[in-house]
C-alpha cells in the first residue's frame, strides 16, 4: 500500500498501463507540455497527471496536439477503430463544446454502427467542477449530459484507486469512456494497494451503511456525503452512501436495494437542474421502487445557473455539506 | 494507358454508374429506407485512387456519397447493397445505412453522416499505421463543402504537425447540397488553403482517366514513401443531385443533372476506347454486362429480408 494522491495515482496507472501494452497512446493539449520550446521541462498536463509519461514512453507516444479538440478527438476514435487504444484528455469538460460531434455522433455509434465489426477501446479523460474560481466555462459538471448519449460509457471517481482502477478498465473496455475527474479532488489522498487493481465499470460501492436514507452521491459530492453523514449519525439519522462511480451503465441493483430498505432517497451531485443525471435516477427510483418511497426523492444539485466567477456567487451556487444536512434532515422527517 | 487498362477502368467504373442507377430505382420504387446519394460522375477519380491502394493495410474515409468509394475499394457489392437497402446481410445488418456503410476489411473505414467528420477519423488510421509501422497510409474523401468545417481545417493542419501518412482528397462538385462552393469559400483557392497549412498539394480533372491515375499514383506514393500528408483536389461533376429525387430547382435548366451529360467522365472515357482500334459491339457489351451485374445484386437485395426483430437485442441488453 502507498498513500497517494488521485492524480499521482491517475499518473501511476498511465505508467502500468503504458509499459503494459504498446498500443495505448496518450493525447492532448499539453500532456506532454513545452512542445517546440526549448530548454524546458515536461508539464505533464495542466494538473500533472501525465507527467514523466513521454520522458517513459516517447513523444510517439505522448502526443502534444494543437488546440483542435475536433481533429485530436476524432484521431484517436480513427485510431481506436484501427488497433490502438489511445487515452484522449479533452483539458475541461467544457470544451467539449468544441468537438462534442466526434464524441456524440462518431465516438459514440462506431461500435453500433459496425455492428460489432470493431471495438472502440477509446478512453476520454476530462475535467470537471466548480469551486476554484475558473468561471463559467472552466467549471462544468457534464456527466448526465454525456450518459444521455447512446454508447458512451461515463465515470466519476471520487477516490485515488477508484481512478486508476477505473481508467485500467476504461482503456480494456470495448467502447469509449468518458472519465471525469474534478479538479477538486486531485488532491484527495488515501492508501491504495500497489498494483492499483482494476475496478470494473457499471459497478458502485457501499460507502456507508445506514437504514434511514439512501445518498446517492457523485464525484466531489461523495465526500461531502461522508461529513454530512457523521453530523446526522450523531443525530440519530442514519445514512446509507452509495457512490455510484459509473454513471453510464448505471448499478441500479445497487441502489435499488437501498432504497428498498430506506425508503428515502437523496441524490446529491455536481449536476444539471434540469434533465441531468439526479432526475434520471429520482425516475428510476420512482418507476422501480415506487411502493417503497416513505417520501418522495430530493435532489441537491447547483441551480439551472451558468457556473458565477465571484467568490461568493460561486460558494452559493455550488452546494455543500450544509445543504445536504438540510435535505437530509428534511427527507429523514417526512 | 493501355488499352486493357482503359476496358477494365470501363468496366468497373460502368459497374458503379449502373449499381447506382439500379439503386434509384429501388428508391423510387421504396425499396430504399432512406436518402440516397449516388455518386455519378466521380467513379473515374475514386477507380483512380483506389488502384492505388493496398485495401490490406490502407483504410479509407468517404462522405455521405461514398457507394462508388466503397465499390471502388472492392467492397462486396451484395452486402453494399443489403446495407443500403436496410436488409438482412448487409456490412452491418442494415444497422448503418447508406451514410454509415463500414468495411475495414476493404480498406473502407467508413462513410459518415456528419459533412467532415470522417476526416479526423482519417488521422487516426494514418496514426495506427504510423504507431504500428504496417507501411499503410490512409485516405480521407470530402467535398467543397465540407472544405469550410473547422474539423476539416483542424485535421489539415494535424496532419502536418504530427507528419501523418494520408492523402486528403477533396471532391470537388461546385456544390454543397444547393450551395455554390464559390458562393461558400472566402477564398476560392482550395489548394492555396491546403498548402498555407503546409501540405503538399495538387489539382487534378477527375474526368480524365490517364491524368487521374497518374495524379493519384504520384501522391499516394509519396505519402507512403514520407509518411506525409497531401492534399488532392479533383474536380469532379455531380450528375445527379444531391440526393436522389433532388429536382434541383436551384440550378438553371440546361445545367441541371440529365442535360450536363457532356461533362460526364464515362462518356470520355468511352470516346478514348472508341479511339482505339476495338472490336464493334465492346463497349455496348461492356455497358451491359455491367447493367445486368448491377441490377441481379440489386434485386437481390431487393429480396433479402428487412433487418430482423433481433438485430438490435444485443445493443438493448448491453445498455441495460
Amino acid at each position: 500500500m502507498t498513500r497517494m494522491s488521485i492524480s499521482e495515482a491517475l499518473n501511476r496507472a498511465h505508467h502500468h498501463i503504458m509499459a503494459a501494452d504498446d498500443r495505448t497512446l496518450v493525447i492532448g493539449e499539453d500532456i506532454r507540455g513545452g512542445s517546440g520550446v526549448d530548454g524546458g521541462l515536461e508539464l505533464g498536463g495542466v494538473f500533472g497527471v501525465t507527467s514523466g509519461l513521454a520522458a517513459k514512453f516517447g513523444e510517439g507516444r505522448v502526443i502534444d496536439t494543437p488546440i483542435s479538440e475536433t481533429a485530436f478527438v476524432g484521431m484517436a476514435t480513427g485510431a481506436a477503430m484501427t488497433g490502438l487504444k489511445p487515452i484522449v484528455e479533452v483539458m475541461f469538460c467544457d470544451f467539449m463544446g468544441v468537438c462534442f460531434d466526434q464524441i456524440m455522433n462518431q465516438a459514440a455509434k462506431a461500435r453500433f454502427l459496425s455492428n460489432g465489426r470493431f471495438d472502440l477501446p477509446l478512453t476520454i479523460r476530462t475535467t470537471m467542477g466548480a469551486g476554484d474560481g475558473s468561471g463559467a466555462m472552466h467549471s462544468q459538471s457534464t456527466f448526465g449530459m454525456l450518459a444521455s448519449v447512446a454508447g458512451l460509457t461515463v465515470v466519476c471517481p471520487s477516490t485515488p484507486a477508484d481512478a486508476a482502477g477505473l481508467l485500467k478498465s476504461a482503456v480494456e473496455a470495448k467502447g469509449p469512456t468518458v472519465i471525469m475527474e474534478h479538479k477538486g479532488l486531485y488532491g484527495v489522498a488515501e492508501d491504495v494497494p500497489d498494483e492499483l487493481p482494476s475496478v470494473p465499470l457499471g459497478k458502485g460501492r457501499l460507502m456507508r451503511e445506514g437504514t434511514d436514507l439512501t445518498v446517492v452521491a457523485v464525484s466531489a459530492f461523495v465526500h461531502k456525503a461522508v461529513e454530512a453523514a457523521d453530523t446526522l449519525a450523531a443525530e440519530g439519522i442514519s445514512v446509507e452512501i452509495i457512490d455510484p462511480r459509473t454513471i453510464k451503465p448505471l448499478d441500479e441493483a445497487l441502489i435499488l436495494a437501498s432504497v428498498k430498505k430506506t425508503g428515502r432517497l437523496l441524490v446529491a451531485a455536481e449536476d444539471a437542474a434540469f434533465g441531468g443525471f439526479s432526475d434520471q435516477l429520482t425516475a428510476f427510483v420512482a418507476r422501480s421502487a415506487f411502493s417503497s418511497l416513505k417520501a418522495a426523492p430530493v435532489s441537491v444539485t447547483p441551480p439551472d445557473v451558468p457556473v458565477p466567477y465571484g467568490r461568493r456567487a460561486e460558494a452559493v451556487w455550488l452546494p455543500g455539506v450544509d445543504e445536504i444536512l438540510s435535505a437530509a434532515r428534511t427527507l429523514a422527517s417526512a | 494507358m493501355e488499352l486493357e487498362d482503359l476496358t477494365s477502368l470501363f468496366e468497373k467504373a460502368h459497374f458503379i454508374r449502373a449499381f447506382e442507377g439500379a439503386l434509384a430505382a429501388a428508391a423510387d420504387a421504396g425499396e430504399v429506407p432512406g436518402l440516397v446519394h449516388l455518386s455519378n460522375g466521380a467513379e473515374i477519380l475514386e477507380l483512380a485512387v483506389a488502384s492505388v491502394l493496398d485495401p490490406k493495410k490502407d483504410q479509407v474515409t468517404g462522405s455521405h456519397r461514398s457507394h462508388g468509394i466503397a465499390l471502388s475499394l472492392g467492397v462486396d457489392p451484395q452486402a453494399l447493397a443489403c446495407e443500403i437497402l436496410g436488409r438482412e446481410g448487409g456490412l452491418s445488418r442494415g444497422l448503418g445505412g447508406t451514410q454509415h456503410l463500414i468495411a475495414p476489411e476493404s480498406g473502407f473505414l467508413g462513410s459518415n453522416g456528419i459533412v467532415g467528420g470522417q476526416v479526423p477519423l482519417a488521422l487516426g488510421a494514418a496514426l495506427s499505421a504510423k504507431t504500428l509501422e504496417t507501411g499503410g497510409i490512409a485516405v480521407s474523401y470530402f467535398g467543397d463543402g465540407a472544405a469550410n468545417q473547422g474539423a476539416v481545417m483542424e485535421s489539415l493542419n494535424l496532419a502536418v504537425v504530427l507528419k501523418l501518412p494520408i492523402l486528403f482528397v477533396c471532391e470537388n462538385n461546385g456544390f454543397g447540397q444547393s450551395t455554390a462552393s464559390s458562393y461558400s469559400a472566402g477564398g476560392t483557392s482550395l489548394l492555396g488553403r491546403a498548402r498555407a497549412f503546409g501540405l503538399a498539394a495538387d489539382h487534378v480533372d477527375g474526368t480524365d482517366p490517364v491524368e487521374s491515375t497518374k495524379t493519384a499514383e504520384r501522391l499516394v506514393s509519396w505519402v507512403r514513401t514520407s509518411g506525409s500528408p497531401a492534399f488532392l483536389e479533383a474536380s469532379v461533376p455531380r450528375l445527379s443531385g444531391h440526393y436522389h429525387g433532388d429536382e434541383e430547382k436551384y440550378r438553371a435548366a440546361d445545367s441541371r443533372a440529365p442535360s450536363s451529360q457532356t461533362a460526364d467522365p464515362l462518356q470520355r472515357l468511352e470516346a478514348m476506347i472508341l479511339n482505339r482500334d476495338v472490336p464493334s459491339g465492346l463497349v455496348e457489351d461492356m455497358k451491359h454486362r455491367a447493367h445486368e451485374r448491377a441490377c441481379a445484386v440489386i434485386d437481390k437485395a431487393i429480396a433479402a429480408p428487412d433487418v430482423s426483430d433481433t438485430a438490435l437485442d444485443a445493443y438493448i441488453k448491453e445498455a441495460q
